[in-house]
């Protein structure tokens, strides 16, 4: 009977989104400052998706174990900002760590949470979904008009149908790494690692600049969508083409740097990102006069 | 009218004779049951088939028997029914037996894997855009179409016509050994490794000479770099005379 059930359980473990992984060991030869980091990592990531979320970032890890030329710093700053980055804010996320206050008791009593009301935009809610889902409620938002309307929504603990509501949203984690979502954090986690990779690679000296623009993107709604095109921008404008030979920038670092300053300058999220073009436009325009500069 | 004269006239000729007329009006009946009990019996053994080969041969033997079955019981949603199945049984079958043809016949000259293109999905790339990342947990493997692709870590620009990927299905680290970059927009087809893996476990016979294909292909891997390092050994054999 155990067998059968136990089949039945595989046959199906997509659609219940069952996830019957071991939970990673630490990955051998860590640092010892670094073991802390990356064992609370581990913890965040099981309860954040589970154990097969928790292997990817071990397995994402290993690619800088016993690099010599990652320093126990740049390691750590790694660990670190990966958990950030894996555990992304999305409304599943949010009804998560509104659950958890829930847990936490203040005395004999379960501890009071205040209401969060959290505004998101309806692609962004969608995206949230499986991408079989999602892909036909996107479509006819689209067809009406509202995919970039924004919504409000409200995570509360104070009602019984308000518990119970964030239980049914805390639940879709089961089919997160079905979703739109997943598949452009995946892209994106994948893109920063790829670019620290060739930073050691081509420029050793921004290879800490570039771990740091991690935190460039962050949050939900308009403020990560903003450091997400900061983000893209800046590494398509500099970091990219100078990987690639075709932008002679020396100092890599200096630039980054630069433009992020350009980029946080913006009292409000600037969509046209003016400011930041301009400062990646001028940035390119030295490197190139210097060099024409130095063939003279 | 006429019939019913020659009815009674061919009864009353019978019961002379001493025959007894049989009752036809239950033949059919009992034709229509014995053809269910015989199809139900095919039904058994199609589902009971462990591969995909035996599976979609009884399929369209069953879909055949109760198409014919449901002739006389006038049973046309039936017939309706199986008469969709049939050719899309044959449709299948024709698709693995001509997969295992073209595998065998791959194995056996230029090892391509052209044959696997029927099961692959197409996906355009714009300039700029990554396929896979190095280090990345290798998912599936692709067939460029048309487009510039570059290998970014090598610098090697990779063919219209080359497969990318396929090894990685086999490796036990699974893990992508390059990054590779559409540098002018195209088209690639691609195919999941679990999708290969279900061909893979559908039919044993394509399974075998899958494994020999890739196993060839490794071996041409393996004869390559031995050249390479042979050239390579060589190289500063021949400099020496020269330096010298």
């Amino acid at each position: 009977m155990a067998g059968i059930l136990s089949s039945l359980r595989y046959l199906l473990a997509d659609l219940i989104g069952e996830d019957d992984e071991e939970p990673p060991f630490l990955p051998g030869g860590l640092p010892d400052s670094v073991v802390a980091v990356v064992s609370e990592g581990i913890h965040r990531l099981i309860e954040y998706q589970g154990a097969s979320y928790a292997n990817l970032y071990v397995h994402r890890l290993r690619r800088f174990v016993g690099r010599r030329d990652v320093d126990e710093a740049m390691f750590r700053e790694i660990a670190r900002l990966m958990i950030m980055r894996m555990s992304y804010e999305d409304p599943i996320r949010i009804a998560q760590l509104k659950l958890a206050e829930l847990e936490k008791v203040v005395g004999d009593s379960p501890a009071q949470s205040a209401d969060d009301v959290r505004k998101f935009r309806f692609d962004e809610l969608i995206d949230a979904l499986p991408a079989a889902v999602a892909g036909l409620i996107l479509r006819t938002l689209e067809r009406m008009g509202w995919v970039h309307k924004s919504v409000s929504i409200r995570f509360s603990t104070a009602s019984w149908w308000g518990v119970r509501r964030l239980k049914i949203e805390a639940s879709l984690r089961r089919w997160r790494l079905f979703s739109i979502r997943y598949a452009k954090e995946r892209v994106w986690v994948e893109r920063w690692l790829h670019m620290i990779d060739r930073s050691l690679a081509k420029q050793p000296a921004a290879v800490w600049e570039i771990i740091q623009t991690a935190t460039m993107v962050q949050g939900y709604g308009d403020a990560y969508r903003q450091g997400l095109a900061d983000w893209h921008a800046i590494i398509d404008g500099l970091a990219k083409p100078t990987f690639d030979g075709v932008l002679p920038l020396k100092d890599l670092a200096g630039a980054v740097a630069e433009a992020r300053t350009a980029a946080l300058a913006a009292a409000v999220p600037d969509p046209l990102q003016a400011a930041l073009k301009r400062t990646i436009a001028e940035i390119r325009a030295r490197a190139l006069a210097a060099r024409e500069h130095a063939a003279v | 009218m006429t019939g019913t004269r020659w009815n009674t006239t061919a009864k009353n000729s019978l019961r002379k004779i001493g025959w007894l007329p049989m009752d036809t009006s239950n033949l059919l009946q009992n034709a229509g049951t014995a053809g269910h009990v015989f199809a139900s019996i095919f039904v058994v053994a199609t589902l009971s088939m462990r591969t995909m080969i035996p599976l979609r041969v009884f399929g369209i033997l069953t879909n055949v028997i109760l198409i014919v079955t449901s002739i006389p019981s006038h049973n046309y949603a039936v017939m309706l029914l199986h008469g969709v199945l049939l050719p899309l049984n044959a449709y299948r079958l024709h698709q693995m037996l001509q997969l295992v043809r073209d595998v065998k016949k791959s194995v056996n000259s230029d090892l391509s894997m052209e044959w696997l293109k029927p099961f692959m999905t197409e996906r355009k790339c714009a300039t700029g855009e990554v396929l896979f990342y190095k280090d990345e947990k290798a998912e599936s493997m692709f067939y460029i179409v048309s487009g510039r692709f570059q290998l970014v870590e090598s610098g090697i620009e990779l063919p219209v016509g080359a497969i990318v990927g396929e090894l990685g299905m086999l490796s036990p680290s699974n893990m992508r050994t390059q990054t590779l970059e559409c540098i002018e927009a195209g088209v690639v087809l691609s195919v999941s490794y679990s999708q290969v893996e279900e061909l893979y476990v559908q039919n044993p016979e394509f399974g075998f000479y899958f494994l020999r294909l890739a196993s060839a292909r490794l071996f041409q891997n393996i004869a390559t770099l031995e050249q390479r390092l042979a050239q390579h050994a060589t190289a500063p054999v021949s400099a020496t005379p020269k330096l010298a």
